[in-house]
């Protein structure tokens, strides 16, 4: 393996970056000084994101932002606020790119502190801008040079990657071979010029919700056996981690499945996956997978294999009622199965098949699952 | 043999008279003695209301002292001392240590004590509870000395038994104090000596109290005034509220020669030509000596007494507070739950029932430190005593819960009952006689008249209320545009002008567009010399348009009559406390100044001063209300013509249709994952 030192920061094509991603920022900023200048109140337009203003598109198989607009008006003083902190993110932005650097959210927000009115009161008010910034300027955060704090996913199985580190150097290693027990840690960014695949002896991809499930599987050997790579969510997957999730299924032709909890919770973190988000309905084609499917736990799972269950509770329920009038669910198989947990009134974690003894879960219940897709053939 | 006694013998028997000690045993309630707390409460009570009325009637300014301490498990020893005229030593056996014995049974005016019972009955309880005598100080001016009296009351005989009589040199001119040992036991709180003399503060302004804790705290509620209400006048009774006995009595009592003197002199009302109407009427010849009159003339004369008209009965037997004194009360009280609203006092003209003039008087005290979510505070006084029970069962209460709050910006549930929210009311009703529902003194008894006055009066602090709640919130709306015209706005422009490589432009049109009003902004300044008062008051146009408009003050009396104003205004009515000025045309961003002094007037405040304004319609107004459409007054042209325009500004002023990006309605759906 040759190990090729590379420069530390390429400045004249960070710049060429952040003129590009910020374009529309600036467009915005002339925008508003023209509308002072003619003595209007300042606004701009920007796409809802409601449930009510998602449609599906066709050709990507996901659901995107569809064509409703509201204004955001310095009439009004979240407005006003609004408009303030975009251009003073739009500042920040540009300063750390000028130092060659990135923030993650928190630190955003505390240096907001500086930003006299404009300062964040919450975390929530940091990440709807940013997304509203994303929104107009059709760029992820990650262009911005902002990511989250961590990830927390990782990967277990026959994959090798290469990986380019924090001070250019690039590695090459496999993630069943040369990684720990937790396996390989995603970072933040996951675009090509951060990760290559280079090989895959998978033949599928198994997307878990919860780290025990993954656990239970890498010690059953189920990944070598099966020839899968285990992806671990965590809980509402990141959007690096669905971004990676889609680079594997795209890149490396590799079929997904979802296995989480039989609950409306676990639900929507496989439409997120699977449809995109509606907070992130703006980047869905770049975020969903279209192609993954949902293995279970499934309500009719919780009956079939007669899972030790919870009670529903009102929440629950609530949430169920606002799965069957989401676009996303909107399938027979998706309103039968709602509908038989809501008649039930029972849910389930993924890590009940336990009452069938440890390799249940690897011995019967994914084989049965993964060959009734068509995934494994016995 | 027993049963050859008849009934009359039997009973002849049993019939003795009843020892104070037993009258008081079975009365206990009704004297407010029933258990320990209570005790200590109307100890204190009987005292100070006695005090309060001693230094009234002396015209001096009260300083009561009321100390509390402890004098063994379950006893405690309450001392009250005033400055009022003291007591002759003649008297003191008597004041304190007979039962319905006092000044002011007989007397046709509005004082606290009533019975000549009070301050005795609390002596026979520290008697009967710690047999510990009663110790009182007390001094008139005219002697050198104060006598320390201390004594017991024989409850056998109702009479005073006195233990000690000795003199003291003592350090002020005049004043009594009475010490007592009892059972009872102190707390602070609800119906606690406590609260009821911060009650008493706010009615008393005048007075200056302080309270010694038994734990060694001192609370003192200094004076809010040095005024002396007027000493209430008595008056003759007046024959409409007049029984058959006392008329009786009231005649033979009379030195003076004929009826028909009697009935002019010693009556209120009875004017030269009712007594003609009554002789006639009543066929009395108006010369029979006073004390001939026997059962049937005295029930014919009450008649034709109750039918002739007569002159209603004066007011001056009574001592309102008054609205400023109600305001300053309450003020003085409560400044440290900071309120944001003091309704203007309502205390209307004298009315009479039963023959006895009787008066309302209602203040309202809103938000700051008040509880939101319990029921309004109700503050009940009858002759300036609070009352602190019996709640539910008085008129005042009734009166009350019977208003629709809810139509005055409170919540009630159901539209009746005790509204809730953050609102302290209280209510006063004076007269020569409070028709208490029982001799405790503590509820009013319903009666038509009172109840009209006090709906009345309710409405129109209610209405205040209302007033204040809609101002508050166009208030809150102006203090957001204030907010981001003055702050955020000027940081946009700054921002977005350098990333657009431009220079930030001129604000004025964009801040006029977003603010949309004329703003009115009255402020306290500081006065040139002492005992007077100045105010300012700022009218900028935030409005995209020139603005012509007219401006009227309204001011309390008393203010109007020395109202000096710069510039001088266009008209004044000092009858209705009323100012107005034509401003200058005002340009978009303009802004006038008015300097108001009020020399003779000390305490006008920005709060006491309501402006309307013609020529600016509702919408477009901040800090003043349009002008009432029943003030009818002449208004200059282009007024008139600018009040006709703002209907198409109005219509102007709608558009954008678009959902609200930052508005609820766009983010109720974003939260959900
Ligand atoms: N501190 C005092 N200074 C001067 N006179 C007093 C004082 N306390 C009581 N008196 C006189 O003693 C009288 C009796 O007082 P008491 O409290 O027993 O009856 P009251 O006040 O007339 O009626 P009520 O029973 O309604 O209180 C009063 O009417 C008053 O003339
Ligand atoms: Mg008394």
């Amino acid at each position: 393996m040759v190990r090729k030192p590379t420069p530390r920061s390429t400045k004249s094509s960070e710049i060429v970056l952040r003129a590009e991603a910020l374009r529309p920022t600036i467009d915005l900023a002339k925008q508003v000084y023209q509308q002072l200048l003619d003595g209007e109140i300042p606004r701009m337009r920007l796409p809802l994101r409601t449930k009510q203003n998602i449609t599906f598109q066709m050709r990507e198989g996901v659901w995107r932002l569809g064509r409703a607009m509201g204004t955001r008006s310095a009439r009004k003083q979240d407005g006003a606020l609004m408009l303030l902190r975009t251009f003073c993110l739009v500042d920040f932005i540009n300063e750390m790119a000028a130092e060659n650097k990135t923030s993650t959210l928190r630190e955003l927000y505390y240096i907001s502190e500086g930003w006299k009115d404009g300062k964040f009161h919450s975390e929530d008010e940091s990440n709807l801008l940013i997304e509203d910034l994303e929104v107009l300027c059709e760029r992820l955060r990650e262009d911005f040079r902002l990511h989250p704090e961590e990830n927390g996913a990782s990967v277990i199985g026959d994959l090798t990657l290469r990986e380019r580190n924090r001070k250019g150097l690039v590695k090459t290693f496999n993630c069943r071979d040369d990684v720990g027990d937790g396996g390989y840690a995603l970072p933040f960014n996951v675009e090509k010029e951060k990760i290559e695949f280079v090989k895959t002896g998978a033949k599928f991809i198994i997307a878990i919700e919860c780290g025990g499930m993954v656990d239970r599987l890498a010690e059953n050997g189920f990944d070598e056996e099966n020839e899968a790579l285990l992806l671990h969510l965590k809980g509402q997957p990141a959007r690096s981690t669905r971004r990676f999730l889609k680079r594997l299924n795209e890149e490396l032709k590799l079929p997904v499945v979802v296995f989480t909890d039989g609950d409306p919770w676990s639900f929507r973190i496989f439409a997120s996956v699977a449809y995109g988000a509606i907070k992130t309905a703006h980047i869905s084609h770049y975020l969903a997978t279209p192609a993954a499917e949902f293995l279970g736990v499934t309500p009719s799972d919780i009956e079939t294999y007669d899972l030790p269950s919870d009670k529903l509770t009102e929440q629950d329920v609530r949430a169920l009622q606002a799965e069957l009038t989401d676009p996303r669910f909107q399938t027979a198989e998706w309103r039968s199965e709602i509908e038989l947990m809501l008649k039930n009134g029972k849910k389930a974690e993924q890590q009940s098949l336990a009452k069938y003894g440890l390799n249940y879960v690897t011995e019967k219940y994914l084989p049965e699952k993964l060959s009734d897709m068509g995934i494994l053939t016995r | 043999m027993p049963g050859a006694q008849s009934l009359a013998q039997q009973l002849a028997a049993k019939q003795r008279e009843i020892s104070v000690a037993e009258f008081f045993e079975r009365n206990r309630q009704i004297l407010g003695f029933d258990n320990p707390l209570r005790a200590v409460l109307t100890t204190v009570k009987e005292a100070v209301d006695n005090a309060l009325d001693a230094c009234e009637e002396a015209r001096v300014l009260p300083e009561i002292l009321v100390e509390i301490s402890k004098e063994g498990p379950d006893r405690l020893k309450v001392a009250v001392g005033d400055n009022g005229p003291g007591i002759v030593k003649k008297q003191i056996p008597n004041v304190f240590a007979r039962l319905l014995y006092g000044s002011r049974f007989h007397a046709n005016r509005q004082s606290r004590g009533q019975q000549g019972i009070g301050i005795s009955a609390a002596v026979l309880y520290a008697a009967l509870t710690t047999a510990r005598p009663t110790r009182i100080t007390s001094k008139v001016p005219e002697e050198e000395a104060a006598h320390v009296v201390e004594l017991l009351i024989d409850t056998q005989k109702n009479a005073p038994r006195v233990l000690s009589d000795e003199l003291e040199l003592w350090d002020r001119p005049q004043g009594t104090r009475v010490e007592l040992v009892l059972k009872a036991r102190y707390t602070r709180g609800r119906q606690s000596p406590f609260d009821y003399l911060k009650n008493t503060a706010i009615v008393n302004p005048h007075a200056r109290i302080v309270l010694l804790e038994p734990d060694g705290t001192r609370i003192t509620w200094e004076r809010a005034t040095t005024e002396v209400p007027p000493v209430p006048k008595e008056v003759p009774p007046h024959p409409y509220g007049l029984e058959l006995g006392e008329l009786g009595s009231r005649l033979k009592a009379s030195s003076r020669a004929t009826l028909g003197e009697t009935l002019s002199k010693e009556f209120a009302g009875v004017t030269p030509r009712a007594l003609r109407d009554i002789f006639a009427r009543g066929h009395f010849s108006g010369k029979e000596a006073p004390d001939s009159l026997h059962s049937e003339d005295l029930e014919r004369l009450l008649a034709v007494l109750h039918e002739v008209p007569l002159l209603p009965p004066s007011a001056e037997s009574l001592s309102p507070i008054g609205p400023l004194l109600i305001k300053r009360g309450l003020r003085n009280v409560l400044g440290e739950i900071r309120p944001e609203f003091f309704a203007p006092p309502v205390s209307r003209p004298p009315k009479v029932r039963g023959g006895n003039p009787f008066v309302v008087e209602i203040g309202l005290v809103y938000g700051g430190g008040l509880p939101a979510d319990q029921p309004m505070q109700l503050l009940r006084f009858a002759n300036r005593v609070p009352l602190l029970f019996q709640q539910g069962a008085c008129a005042i209460t009734t009166a009350v819960g019977n208003l629709d709050w809810r139509r005055y910006g409170l919540d009630q549930k159901g539209g009746s009952g005790l509204p809730i929210g953050p609102c302290l009311l209280l209510v006063h009703l004076a007269s020569t006689k409070v028709p208490f529902t029982s001799e405790a003194k503590e509820a009013v008894a319903e009666d038509p008249e009172i109840d009209k006055e006090l709906t009345l009066s309710l409405q129109v602090v209610a209405r205040h209320l209302r007033t204040h709640l809609s101002r508050r919130s166009r208030r809150d709306m102006a203090g957001e545009k204030f907010l981001i015209i003055q702050r955020i706005l000027p940081q946009l422009a700054e921002k977005a002008s350098r990333l657009a490589g431009k220079p930030v432009p001129d604000l004025t049109a964009v801040i006029t567009k977003i603010m949309d009003v004329v703003a009115f902004e009255a402020t306290a300044v500081a006065a040139a010399n002492a005992g007077e008062s100045a105010l300012a008051l700022e009218v900028t146009n935030y409005t995209p348009r020139p603005r012509v408009l007219e401006l009227f003050l309204e001011m309390p009396l008393e203010a109007a009559a020395s109202l000096h104003a710069e510039p001088a205004p266009d008209g004044t009515d000092a009858e209705l406390g009323r100012a107005w000025w034509t401003l200058e045309k005002l340009p978009p961003s303009g802004r006038v100044k008015l300097l108001l002094r009020f020399p003779k007037a000390q305490e006008v405040e920005p709060g006491d001063l309501d402006w309307f304004v013609a020529g600016v319609d509702e919408a477009h107004l901040l800090g003043a209300e349009p002008l009432p459409g029943d003030w009818e007054v002449r208004l200059p042209r282009a007024i008139v013509e600018a009040a006709e325009g703002s209907g198409a500004e109005a219509a102007m002023s709608e558009g954008e249709p678009e959902v609200d990006y930052d508005g609820a309605e766009a983010h109720a759906s974003l939260d959900e994952e």
